[in-house]
């Protein structure tokens, strides 16, 4: 609309004065006359509209309503349009096609019968007045009312330049000390000297800080959920985050060494919170918050009862959360993906690692993308499949290592399968996977195999053939991620049947999902989407595109361990009713983390 | 006589607009000459020709017999006159655009003169380039009248985009003029062609354009700079851009520096001494009061307050204007102001003012005005849908008075008789007002709180009572929407702007208006009593701001430097300074002794809403409709520029422009979540509170 007005071009054609001739019975109107008519009406029309701005700005609205066309007709002394006022502003749908644009009005069919019947509309509320204070002696309060009191580019800003900071301090006080001299005034010279000293926080933060404290770890649980949204959602609270990454940092150090599990997922689901704030920039603090929340990944033992407690829950969460940490915070400068990875892959490498830190490292690796697993996980396949092996086939093991194995081993197929459907040709053979991928292959193909019988369209692959372009074009650009060093030797797989069984009884729990792709048309509607979103989005998102375009239905598995992940949780502390009460909540929760 | 005869059909023009009916006409006439009547022997024979064939040309018989026999007109002598006219005007209309033979010399023209602002010196540049724009609009009107449609409108195509930016919105106007026939209903046309667009410039740089003109006999511009522009001729160097560009960009062209010339009287009136005395006798009256010790307020009292006793140099006479006597009421609220101002917290880039702000909630894009009263007691919004809502923001309730037979019983002696004859029953937190049939754009509270005024586009201005809860007055004079009013300091006088591009002085007992005030080129949208109420000053859409006498009626100071409409306007509590803000999302500080700029204070997003001062004019807040408040050093603001230092030619002081000096001055910025700012007011204690509608 812009560039019209800004051209001036904006004008009636003449075919539509003969359109509208026509409508009022004037047949056959000559070319020169309706010519003459747009010229005049085009006119007429312009001046019109630019009266109506005058109301719109005397109404300091930002929109021209109907009514300020009615006005300005009415100081031009012609009848108003009578009957096109509106309360809202007009609805205008635009569509295009055929080298055309046109903006329309979208008129509906009422039923008569549904307005008599229907029940009255509501009253529409009354004007309130409302108070707050914008500012007390010249300092903005965090209230609500208030935005918040430092935007979140500005402690990026801050973040990733201290000196920035400094510079406008040293601005100011240079500022004031040259236009002091410009005044000749008697001047002293008075530069205040910010000291380094932690920042104090007011009486009714440290209010806050206790009351949100308490009910994150507190076991009043309708208290937690108000105090992970006020984390959430309230503005200004920057001021607290040393605070509360302290508090966090801390109580992990503690409960891991204590084996408590319901406090760590109560400090992990604050870490959450934090991180869907808005207004926090939480950079400055990763220090704190990457160690706690890697200690509930990899840490060896993180519940007392490690057979019968769900801790692989709070690994595949906190793991979700460095995989978002790295997402939203890495730079060149901290590196914290590369970081991250680096750690990851050692403990990957570390044969003595125990097996529920080796699928903390597994699980964390797998969360940070396409890319990080095709580099670092593929490789190690082999190596993975001997480390578990012998738990899965041995007898004799102690039970907790047989459950951390096969855990290991539906993640590496969970993880797996999507990439190796891409990857590799059909037709699939045992053999071949069995050769490259030792103990887990034949797992691997027949989870691949059922894949492919699953997906059904194939314009989806020219899809993620671009994303994966993309991915792969932002990998390179980074660079940084250095191959860890992989040695595969060969492993026989024994049991060959019974983790093809084994494999068929897992995705019972898949379900529902299954049905998903059955109808293309949904599929591919959001395919599309995600991949324009996703593309242009962050690298980080990259794992998330291919599992997105690729097979839609992984999302939402991914989503069903996310909604597992919780209720276990509960169940951890709590008992089996409230299993199936909390498992909806946290299904909600779970759409939001998808979106993100 | 050359200037006259371009003036009539302005007048004419004017004059038109503001006469609804036959009643109105001699009341416009008298206005003009200031009061005078008819047959004062300054009414120049030609307005009156000029008024009677209006009237003939409307058929208003009655009217045009009767001012001819006041006028005592022979009617040779009005034939004589007549034909003149008839003969002037069609000149003025029709011949100012010459037919040139073809129409591609301007063309060359525009750029002959284009190339020679190029390369002319810099020091002369930038006011010759000042001319470009006038020259380039008169050009493309000429095109039009002459019927060159086609190469005007690709004249004004491959043109357009050369001339400033804040001119831009005037030419797409322009360029919806693309016809002969379209010319004679279009304002902006009658703007250029009636008036004179005035550029300023040194003798030198005068003298570089006429040689340009003789030496290259550029007979098109010479017309167009002769016809249509007045050139300001000073002594003295050249300006700069800055200058320049500080002073351009008014629908006029730059302010006539011959204008400003009028000495003014910006001091504040002589306080009436009965209130010192009354104050004493209250605090004898009442002195366990708060347990304030009234013996020490004396020596405190603020500087601000003591000046106000001594008589101000710059003081208007008392008697210029007439005001109403003090009643026993004002004079007790003259008290309680004292006594609250001693309260005052003293403001400074180091103790800045609390903000108290009131959110308007559930009426997005329907306010269209918010107002307090002077001491913050009362909020008044209009809205959209014609109605006016009035809020008390103390725990008193807003009350009406009891019927007329039980007022009958009250005993008029009573000390409390004012308390006694509100109805307690009536109390409400706020009222509605119903009677506009249009939106309501402004309002204003009377200094006393009883009185409300609001106007709103149906063109009336309604006085209301805040006592019995009615409308008193429809005053009716404005017949286009009335954009704002106000109530003069002192009561009794108000003041209205609207879009018929009149401002009118009203008294409340009067239902017509004592002054007419015109002379803006566009419509005129707001409009601020001086502290004195002897002076109105009003901010247009033609980019300028006026002042105007109240006692005159005539203009006495025009300030142009806008680039878009002003939207607000504020004088600073000594009256020596006015503060404008506009569309361009400027703020410009004015010095009203000499009617120039002194500074530009930047950083808002949007439109300017409000502009306030503080009570002891420490402090100088701007709003915006982007939904933030800045807070200024007033203080520093009018010590750094050079007030003493004027320079005699006319010319602006070296503005406050160097950016680190301006963004000194600021001493905060607040802003809002979703909600723009639309009203400003300090509290007699110097708490500041704002208002706007939440839009989220």
């Amino acid at each position: 609309m812009s560039e019209y007005e800004a051209t001036g071009s904006l004008n009636l054609p003449t075919e539509s004065m003969k359109i509208m001739a026509e409508s009022v019975g004037v047949a056959g109107l000559s070319d020169s006359a309706a010519k003459e008519l747009a010229d005049e009406i085009n006119f007429r029309l312009k001046t019109v509209i630019q009266d109506a701005t005058k109301f719109m700005h005397h109404g300091k609205r930002k929109r021209l309503s109907t009514m300020d066309i009615d006005h300005a007709l009415k100081i031009k002394n012609i009848e108003p349009l009578y009957g096109f006022s509106n309360q809202d502003h007009i609805p205008f749908r635009f569509a295009s096609g055929g080298g055309r644009e046109l903006h329309f009005l979208e008129d509906k069919e009422l039923d008569i019968a549904d307005i008599i019947g229907g029940s009255l509309p509501k009253l529409p509320l009354d004007v309130a007045l409302r108070a707050h204070w914008l500012s007390i002696d010249g300092i903005q309060p965090a209230v609500p009312e208030n935005p918040p009191s430092l935007s979140k580019d500005q402690q990026r800003l801050e973040s990733s330049d201290p000196v920035s900071k400094l510079a406008k301090i040293g601005d100011k006080t240079q500022k004031k000390s040259t236009t002091l001299t410009a005044t000749n005034k008697p001047k002293t010279e008075t530069v205040q000297v910010k000291q380094l000293t932690a920042h104090e926080l007011s009486v009714e933060q440290q209010l806050y800080y206790k009351e949100i404290t308490e009910a994150c770890v507190g076991s009043d649980e309708a208290r937690r959920a108000e105090a992970f949204q006020s984390l959430a959602s309230d503005p200004g609270l920057h001021q607290m985050l040393p605070r509360l990454c302290t508090f966090i940092a801390e109580g992990v150090r503690v409960n891991v060494v204590q084996n408590n599990l319901a406090p760590l997922i109560y400090l992990m689901r604050m870490v959450k919170a934090l991180l869907s704030n808005q207004t926090l920039y939480l950079e400055k603090y990763l220090h704190e918050l990457v160690p706690a929340v890697t200690s509930c990944m990899v840490s060896k033992q993180l519940c007392l009862r490690p057979e019968v407690d769900n801790h692989w829950a709070l690994r595949d969460f906190s793991s979700r959360l460095i995989a978002q940490i790295c997402k939203n915070y890495h730079t060149t400068t901290n590196n914290c993906q590369t970081r991250v990875t680096r750690l990851f892959c050692r403990a990957l490498a570390n044969d003595k690692m125990p097996l529920a830190s080796f699928y903390g490292a597994l699980v964390g690796l797998s969360e940070l993308g396409t890319e990080v697993i095709k580099a670092f996980i593929i490789p190690k396949i082999r190596a993975i499949g001997e480390r578990i092996e012998p738990y899965l086939d041995g007898t004799g093991q102690a039970n907790a290592d047989r459950i951390a194995a096969s855990h290991i081993k539906q993640l590496t197929i969970k993880v797996m399968v999507p990439i190796l459907k891409v990857t590799r040709q059909p037709p699939d053979n045992v053999d071949d996977y069995r050769q490259e991928f030792g103990y887990l292959g034949p797992a691997l193909h027949g989870a691949v195999n059922r894949a492919r019988s699953q997906t059904t369209t194939t314009a989806s692959s020219g899809v993620i053939s671009s994303a994966a372009a993309g991915s792969l074009g932002l990998s390179a650009g980074r660079g940084t991620i250095v191959m860890g060093g992989a040695s595969g030797s060969a492993t026989t797989s024994r049991n060959q049947s019974s983790v093809v069984a084994n494999a068929a009884s897992n995705p019972t729990k898949y379900m529902f999902v299954t049905s998903r792709p059955s109808t293309p048309v949904q599929v591919t509607a959001p395919q599309t989407t995600q991949v324009v979103k996703l593309v242009s989005g962050a690298g980080q998102a990259s794992k998330q595109t291919v599992m997105a375009t690729n097979q839609p239905k992984y999302v939402m598995v991914n989503s069903s361990q996310i909604v597992r992940a919780p209720i276990k949780m509960e169940g951890a502390e709590g008992t089996s009713e409230v299993k199936m009460e909390s498992s909806v909540v946290i299904k909600t929760e779970n759409i939001t983390i998808l979106d993100d | 006589m050359e200037y006259s005869m371009n003036q009539l059909p302005q007048a004419i023009n004017s004059d038109a607009k503001t006469q609804s009916s036959e009643n109105q006409n001699s009341e416009v006439v008298s206005d003009n000459s200031g009061g005078q009547t008819l047959d004062s022997e300054n009414v120049d024979s030609n307005t009156l020709a000029a008024v009677l064939q209006f009237l003939q040309k409307h058929n208003l018989k009655g009217t045009a017999d009767a001012l001819k026999k006041e006028a005592r007109l022979k009617e040779d002598q009005l034939r004589d006159a007549q034909a003149l006219q008839v003969d002037s005007e069609a000149t003025n209309l029709l011949s100012s655009y010459k037919s040139e033979g073809d129409p591609n010399a301007y063309e060359k023209a525009y750029l002959s003169y284009r190339r020679f602002v190029e390369s002319s010196l810099d020091v002369y540049k930038h006011e010759l380039s000042l001319v470009l724009y006038p020259l380039f609009v008169h050009m493309y009107l000429e095109m039009i009248y002459n019927n060159h449609e086609n190469e005007a409108s690709k004249f004004m195509e491959r043109f357009s985009i050369d001339q400033e930016d804040y001119y831009q919105e005037d030419l797409k106007k322009v360029s919806f003029i693309t016809k002969k026939e379209h010319m004679k209903g279009s304002d902006l046309m009658e703007n250029f062609k009636s008036s004179q667009f005035t550029v300023r410039m040194s003798r030198d740089t005068y003298s570089v354009l006429k040689r340009f003109l003789q030496d290259k006999n550029q007979s098109i511009v010479m017309n167009v700079i002769q016809e249509h522009l007045y050139v300001d001729m000073y002594e003295g160097v050249p300006r700069n851009k800055a200058q320049v560009e500080s002073t351009a960009g008014a629908m006029e062209g730059e302010a006539n520096r011959q204008v400003n010339k009028t000495k003014i009287y910006y001091g504040l009136l002589k306080e009436p001494d009965i209130q010192l005395s009354v104050v004493e006798e209250e605090e004898d009256g009442e002195p366990g009061e708060g347990g304030e010790k009234p013996k020490k307020k004396k020596p405190k009292k603020d500087p601000l307050l003591n000046k106000k006793a001594k008589s101000d140099p710059n003081a208007p006479p008392a008697s210029r204007l007439p005001l109403p006597d003090l009643r026993d009421i004002d004079k007790l609220e003259k008290v309680r102001a004292l006594r609250e101002a001693s309260k005052r917290v003293a403001l400074g880039p180091d103790s800045l003012p609390s903000i108290c702000f009131y959110t308007m909630l559930n009426c997005a894009e329907t306010v269209t005005c918010v107002e307090f009263c002077e001491d913050s007691s009362l909020l008044a919004a209009g809205f959209s849908d014609s109605i006016l809502k009035v809020w008390s923001l103390v725990p008193q309730k807003l009350r009406a008075m009891k019927p007329a037979e039980q007022l009958a019983d009250i005993d008029k002696e009573a000390e409390d008789v004012l308390v006694r004859m509100m109805d307690d029953k009536t109390g409400e937190t706020m009222k509605v007002l119903y009677g506009h049939c249009g939106p309501v754009y402004s309002a204003s509270f009377s200094h006393d709180r009883t009185l409300l005024l609001s106007s709103s586009e149906d063109a009336t201005i309604r006085l209301w009572s805040l006592q019995t809860w009615t409308c008193l007055v429809v005053y009716k004079g404005h017949i286009y929407p009335v954009w704002d009013v106000r109530f003069s300091p002192h009561g009794y006088y108000f003041s209205s702007v609207g879009h018929d591009r009149t401002a009118r002085l009203w008294a409340t007992d009067h239902h017509q208006p004592l002054r007419i005030f015109a002379g803006h080129y566009s419509d005129v949208d707001v409009v601020q009593f001086h502290p004195n109420s002897n002076y109105v000053a009003t901010g247009s859409s033609d980019r300028s701001v006026r002042l105007w006498d109240c006692v005159s009626g005539n203009c006495v100071r025009l300030m142009t430097g806008h680039k878009g409409t002003v939207s607000a306007l504020c004088f600073s509590t000594d009256g020596r300074f006015l503060a404008s803000g506009g569309a361009d999302q400027k703020v410009l500080l004015w010095d009203l002794a000499h009617g120039h700029l002194l500074a530009d204070l930047p950083g808002h997003t949007m439109t300017i809403s409000s502009l306030a001062f503080s009570r002891d004019g420490t402090v100088f807040a701007t709003s915006s409709l982007d939904g933030s408040i800045q807070l200024w050093d007033f203080f520093r603001m009018t010590d750094e520029s050079s007030l003493e230092d004027v320079n005699i030619s006319g010319h602006n002081p070296d503005l406050l422009k160097r950016s680190n000096v301006i963004e000194s001055l600021r001493l905060a910025r607040y802003p809002t979540k979703a909600t723009p700012v639309m009203s400003l007011h300090f509290t007699r204690r110097n708490l500041l509170l704002a208002a706007g509608m939440f839009e989220g």
